[in-house]
């Protein structure tokens, strides 16, 4: 099996499996408890039918969106994630050269393994820097100023990871930060040598938006959720957020509003949009999937900030009913991971060209040429 | 196993697996993406429950119905189908000759290997004639006019495919028409000796309706989705619709129709009929079923239109329910093109009686007289 064989989401799975340790595929793979939100992100979009229409003369689709006051090409992105140099030694780097390439965004994570200045010169189309709130203000503050001085367009402050989710497949596997060989991960680490050569050959690991203020996750192995459980400040609360807005300047938004009530809030501190989301399943297992969520929050404040769908999306058609439902775009991680994982840069692009043929033939089945055209009045919720 | 061990649906296409190379029985039993339309086509008619009456001295019941200006002895009929003879050596002269045995339509796609002067030659029952607008007008001025000189009753114009639906066992078995030898699909082909013997014995594969105004798929190797992507006009709008319409002036239907607005639209440009069909879960996956939608479609329309259901019918039962939600009429490709397969003629034949038997059953056990009786008191939706 190659990058070639990979037609959808599952593949670039398979192809992942394959290529990565189990630990660090697993990382990826798994949730919270027992992945009951993780599963019902996807599957809350089979619970509503498309309805297209026939006969409006399809030629040319247009699937470009605006969010954020940038003009993206497709009505998708990248959402940011940690630590990607760990599923390819490209890293960001290839995440961000790809997202370049097809013009959406992309964004990157405070715990990534390329620091801001980096992807700065290597990309000028829009970015996202994504904030977590440490107990260090001076690890805040420098976060902000090197995300605004490398001129990132967007700062999403994460809001749903006060502390780490209970993800029972990183206790079982032993994921750590950086990777630590034992005894049980010794095995899956040797039979994927090329991964541990790349890992070693490609530069040092590190997680430059953080190592001058803390020693976790940079030298010393850590998991991830005991990171976010001892270095991240639990008391954020909404001044917190009206502050760093203000203090940012530019466009911001908060990442994991799941209530109607919060989303007001989100407008009131200043932002100019949300992320709805449960952080890939990966955190409050239970919780309620963007997509089942969503239309409530459009209709709170779908005209006065921008609402970004995150989460479950495999498909082409699921991105359309999120869009249908009023979200102004959509965003992923595992959407591009696997694939990051699968063939780094060249990997990510033939996901996000995947996605983009099925948008443009589904926009063309439903008889739509713009997102525009994309209402509620395509949808049949089943009873 | 052979034709009479098969007594439904899951058997036809047990044995048709056993017959045919597996690229071609896969493009039969493939839908696009994650099939999840293909199997709620199906799945849809569980919701409901039928709630039979008693006592209703029943005696013989009368399956007799009207469609498109043609009587025909039972409420069901063959779906047009492309490239019947990859399934059978005697493609679409078995089933027209079947049909016509059990006084229902048989229907003719564009892509046939069988031509309209043909089909019309050895058939003298209800003959339907499925419509592709291409790029090139004059392929579809010659095909009307042809169904006219050679005394088709109907003819339907394909909405839903103006781009090709992402079928991706096609892309992994390396589907093309005519068939190409991969290594892949090689194996595959020796494994049915008696299938290559046949199809190399029986006469040139060609698509006999529009060889002469387009090579493509007659001798050279190319997908049908290919073939769809390149021939038909994505630009088809209502305009065209209304010139096929007036062109054919006879009993005419649209097919492909899901959306009310669309259907009532169907009524202003002159159909006869709308097929309400997902094709067979071949094209948008995620879109609504046929079942799930006919309702609404009849509540919209009154007798204005005859009502086709297209997709998922595996029994007699889903036709009476089907009837009692409101169509006038159900038809299939699938459970046919596998019961070709499996026997050719013989093998039509004994799919179309057994779906009489069950349907002149079920009638009775309903306690139904006539068609007519079948109507939404029939029917309790679950929860």
């Amino acid at each position: 099996m190659n990058l070639n064989d990979c037609h959808n989401f599952s593949d670039f799975r398979k192809l992942a499996e394959k290529k990565l340790p189990s630990p660090i595929f697993h990382y990826i793979d798994g949730a919270a408890d027992d992945e009951t939100t993780y599963d019902r992100n996807t599957s809350s979009f089979n619970d509503v039918d498309l309805v297209p229409n026939v006969l409006r003369g399809v030629e040319n689709v247009d699937l470009s969106t605006t969010i954020f006051g940038k003009k993206l090409d497709l009505p998708f992105y990248l959402a940011p994630t940690a630590l990607q140099r760990l599923f390819h030694y490209d890293g960001e780097r290839a995440v961000g050269k790809a997202a370049q390439k097809f013009n959406t965004m992309f964004g990157v994570s405070a715990l990534a393994t390329v620091s801001v200045e980096e992807i700065a010169s290597l990309v000028d189309t829009p970015k996202m820097f994504q904030f977590y709130f440490h107990k260090d203000r001076g690890l805040n503050d420098s976060c902000l100023e090197r995300a605004k001085a490398a001129k990132f367009d967007v700062m999403a402050l994460t809001v749903d990871t006060i502390t780490g989710g209970n993800r029972e497949r990183d206790l079982r596997t032993g994921f750590t930060s950086p990777p630590k060989l034992t005894p049980s991960s010794l095995f899956s680490f040797a039979t994927k040598p090329m991964w541990g050569i790349n890992y070693l050959t490609k530069g040092k690991f590190e997680l430059p938006h953080l190592q001058d203020y803390v020693k976790e996750g940079t030298d010393t192995n850590t998991s991830i959720g005991q990171y976010f459980s001892t270095m991240l400040d639990q008391s954020m609360n909404w001044k917190d957020a009206e502050k760093l807005c203000s203090q940012w300047g530019g466009h911001f938004a908060l990442k994991g509003i799941m209530s109607v009530e919060d989303a007001k809030r989100a407008v009131d501190i200043g932002c100019t949009g949300i992320m709805v989301s449960n952080h890939g399943g990966r955190q409050l297992d239970g919780s309620r999937a963007p997509f089942d969520q969503l239309a409530e929050i459009v209709d709170a404040v779908g005209d006065k900030l921008d609402v970004i769908c995150e989460g479950g999306f495999q498909r082409g058609t699921h991105m359309l009913k999120a869009l249908s439902l009023g979200a102004k775009a959509c965003s992923g991680g595992r959407l591009y991971l696997y694939a990051l994982a699968a063939g780094g840069q060249a990997g990510v692009e033939r996901a996000i060209e995947k996605y983009k043929a099925e948008l443009v033939r589904d926009m063309k089945l439903m008889g739509c040429t713009k997102i525009s055209d994309l209402n509620r009045d395509n949808l049949r919720f089943r009873k | 196993m052979n034709l009479n061990d098969c007594h439904n649906f899951s058997d036809f296409r047990k044995l048709a697996k056993k017959k045919l190379p597996s690229p071609i029985f896969h493009y039969i039993d493939g839908g696009a993406d994650d099939e999840s339309t293909l199997r709620r086509n199906t799945e849809s008619f569980n919701d409901c429950d039928l709630v039979p009456n008693i006592l209703a001295s029943v005696g013989k019941p009368n399956l007799l119905t009207t469609v498109l200006g043609k009587k025909i002895d039972m409420p069901i009929f063959l779906s047009p189908t492309a490239m019947q003879r990859l399934y059978h050596h005697d493609g679409d002269k078995a089933s027209a000759r079947a049909a016509e045995k059990f006084g229902t339509f048989y229907s003719m796609s564009t892509m046939a290997n069988n031509s309209i002067e043909e089909i019309a030659n050895i058939s003298s029952g209800p003959k339907l004639f499925q419509l592709y607008v291409h790029k090139d007008n004059s392929i579809t001025d010659d095909l009307i006019d042809r169904c006219r000189v050679s005394k088709f009753d109907g003819m339907c114009l394909t909405v839903d495919t103006l781009v090709a639906g992402n079928r991706e066992k096609d892309h992994r078995t390396g589907f093309t028409t005519p068939p190409k030898l991969t290594l892949q699909s090689l194996m595959s082909f020796a494994l049915h000796p008696q299938w290559v013997f046949n199809y190399f014995t029986h006469g040139k594969f060609e698509m006999s309706n529009v060889k002469n105004k387009t090579d493509k798929g007659t001798n050279i190797s190319k997908s049908v989705i290919e073939y769809i992507n390149e021939q038909y006009d994505p630009a088809m709008s209502w305009k065209d619709a209304e010139y096929c319409v007036k062109k054919w002036n006879g009993p005419f239907a649209l097919k492909g129709v899901m959306a009310v607005e669309d259907a009532k639209k169907a009524i202003d440009i002159g159909c006869t009929a709308i097929m309400v069909s997902n094709h067979g879960g071949r094209q948008l996956d995620g879109s609504r079923s046929p079942f799930d939608q006919v309702s609404a479609i009849r509540d919209a329309v009154g007798d204005k239109l005859e009502i086709i259901l297209d997709g998922g019918v595996r029994r007699g039962t889903h036709v009476l329910k089907a009837l009692a939600a409101g169509a006038t009429a159900c038809s299939f490709g699938r459970m046919f093109l596998f019961s070709l397969a499996a026997g050719g003629q013989k093998g039509v034949e004994r799919l179309l009686q057994n779906m009489h038997d069950e349907i002149n059953r079920n009638m009775i056990l309903m306690g139904c007289k006539n068609l007519k009786e079948l109507n939404n008191s029939k029917l309790i939706y679950r929860k």
